[in-house]
């Protein structure tokens, strides 16, 4: 199967990377995968989606992942999308909550030790473990002492406080589009905390940012569960975790109506069915099998919960 | 052109003399902090499933002096409604005990808690003033965002029925296409943060009054402008749309009175 996959990719002129660091890893499987992506990418307008940053970090991963912290409660597992990340932002009120609440997720240890945790890799560099790359926004939220705190470590502060026409997200999403050239932006995605809850014309602000960037992978999270966009007139794949997301989805056509929606996996499947608020809209469906597909004429949210337990809180890989 | 008029009196300590007849419904999620004044302006009250979990372990931390038995005996729910999968077995027998009515839905799963719960008041709405009869639930939004969408749905398929959304937060409700809306605003206690959401449809025309930011004959769509942290400027806002919308207005932390005592 491997042979006959990679003849397949190979013919559609497939780059292989190798990272020689990680040879002796077992990664047979994951090269399936990947094969599969990128010839189904390829192929048709395939997007494929999989919650991989709910799953402990892995060094050998392709997707890079930038994440936002917006000012609401901490979700439980930030500590493992902080592993993830390679670029960690934090819009304005966002930053009380890193100095705030991710301590609390560590218990057994000192809070200013967690502030000021070195990164056992980058020692001699004064790599900051828990220390936002940047703080951007209107800075009308962030406490004085926890500004310069990391200033102090060295945390890059971004004041647009004169743009008052974008949402504090929308700022952090155009500063990550501007780096991407650093990071490889086919495998690039945004994990973004706080951006549900609390006001709602916040909520909707938010929702608004995954359908303004439509082309850019965006994940909103919860505790609960996540959502992302699936842009029209693909056909999406997702992948579930199941001891880690779900049963409970939704597909929810939030801005337009979807003359004609069509899912596999679900327990209530769609088929060319017409969705709209005032009408049908998919709330409490339930994953059946570890593949969905979606297919619309219109973009639509999906969202999906996230277990309360089964998942690692932290990776302590060194 | 119709006219509707909206007001955040609910918000407002109770008088007796008030024409509107309130309906409140309670969600499974955290109980506001304004709670205990929304069950005194309701004439009607609904536990959907799991917010009877909320009335029983979270209405007595309001009241810290006061012993959390005589509160639950107090704050009894009229009718439970849903499909029973979330509360718990020693609240459902306590109120039981009490004399509340208990409607068993577990048979429906098409329909949310929220729906049942507006479809049991609107069939009771004989006995309550229909033209000035309002819906006041808490805990429709927050956790699950496909319940929150759910929820939100709710107003969209209930268009002449009033139903106001509540949390901690910020309350939303639905201007409905085609009329002239005025809301009275009670600037002691909501606002001034707010915004107008067209969630279901775009809309090629929105025209405001009274806001920071006004629309004037302004499109609205996902994926383009749409209106949030906006701010109230008058205490009268006027909103006319050829679509559907949701108004939402933020609650003042302070200056809410928690509940009132007034015989």
């Amino acid at each position: 199967y491997i042979q006959r996959t990679y003849n397949l990719t190979k013919g559609v002129n497939f780059e292989e990377e190798k990272d020689t660091r990680y040879m002796d890893l077992n990664l047979g499987e994951n090269e399936i995968l990947k094969a599969r992506i990128k010839q189904l990418e390829l192929a048709m307008d395939v997007m494929v989606h999989s919650s991989s940053f709910l799953l402990p970090y892995n060094p050998a991963e392709e997707t890079r992942y930038a994440l936002v912290v917006l000012n609401q409660n901490l979700p439980r597992f930030t500590p493992l999308l902080w592993e993830h990340a390679t670029l960690r932002l934090c819009a304005d009120g966002g930053a009380n909550r890193i100095y705030d609440e991710l301590p609390l997720f560590f218990p057994h240890e000192d809070a200013s030790s967690i502030r000021n945790r070195l990164d056992c890799l980058y020692i001699e560099q004064n790599y900051f473990r828990y220390k936002p790359d940047v703080i951007k926004g209107d800075m009308d939220s962030i406490r004085r002492d926890v500004l310069d705190f990391y200033v102090s470590l060295g945390t890059q502060v971004i004041d647009e406080s004169h743009d008052q026409d974008t949402t504090d997200l929308d700022k952090c999403i155009l500063y990550i589009r501007d780096s991407a050239s650093n990071l490889e932006s086919s495998r690039f995605q945004i994990l973004a905390t706080g951006a549900l809850g609390g006001r709602f014309d916040h909520e909707a602000g938010n929702l608004n940012v995954l359908y303004r960037y439509p082309d850019t992978r965006i994940v909103l999270l919860s505790d609960d569960c996540l959502i992302q966009l699936l842009p029209k007139n693909h056909l999406h794949e997702l992948h579930i975790q199941s001891s880690l997301e779900g049963p409970h989805c939704g597909l929810i056509p939030i801005g337009t109506p979807s003359a004609k929606t069509t899912t596999s996996g679900l327990k209530w499947d769609l088929s060319n069915t017409e969705m709209r608020f005032g009408g049908l809209i998919s709330t409490s469906n339930l994953v059946k099998e570890e593949k969905i597909t979606v297919e619309s004429d219109s973009d639509l949210l999906w969202t999906i919960s996230i277990k309360k337990t089964g998942l690692p809180l932290e990776n302590n890989t060194p």
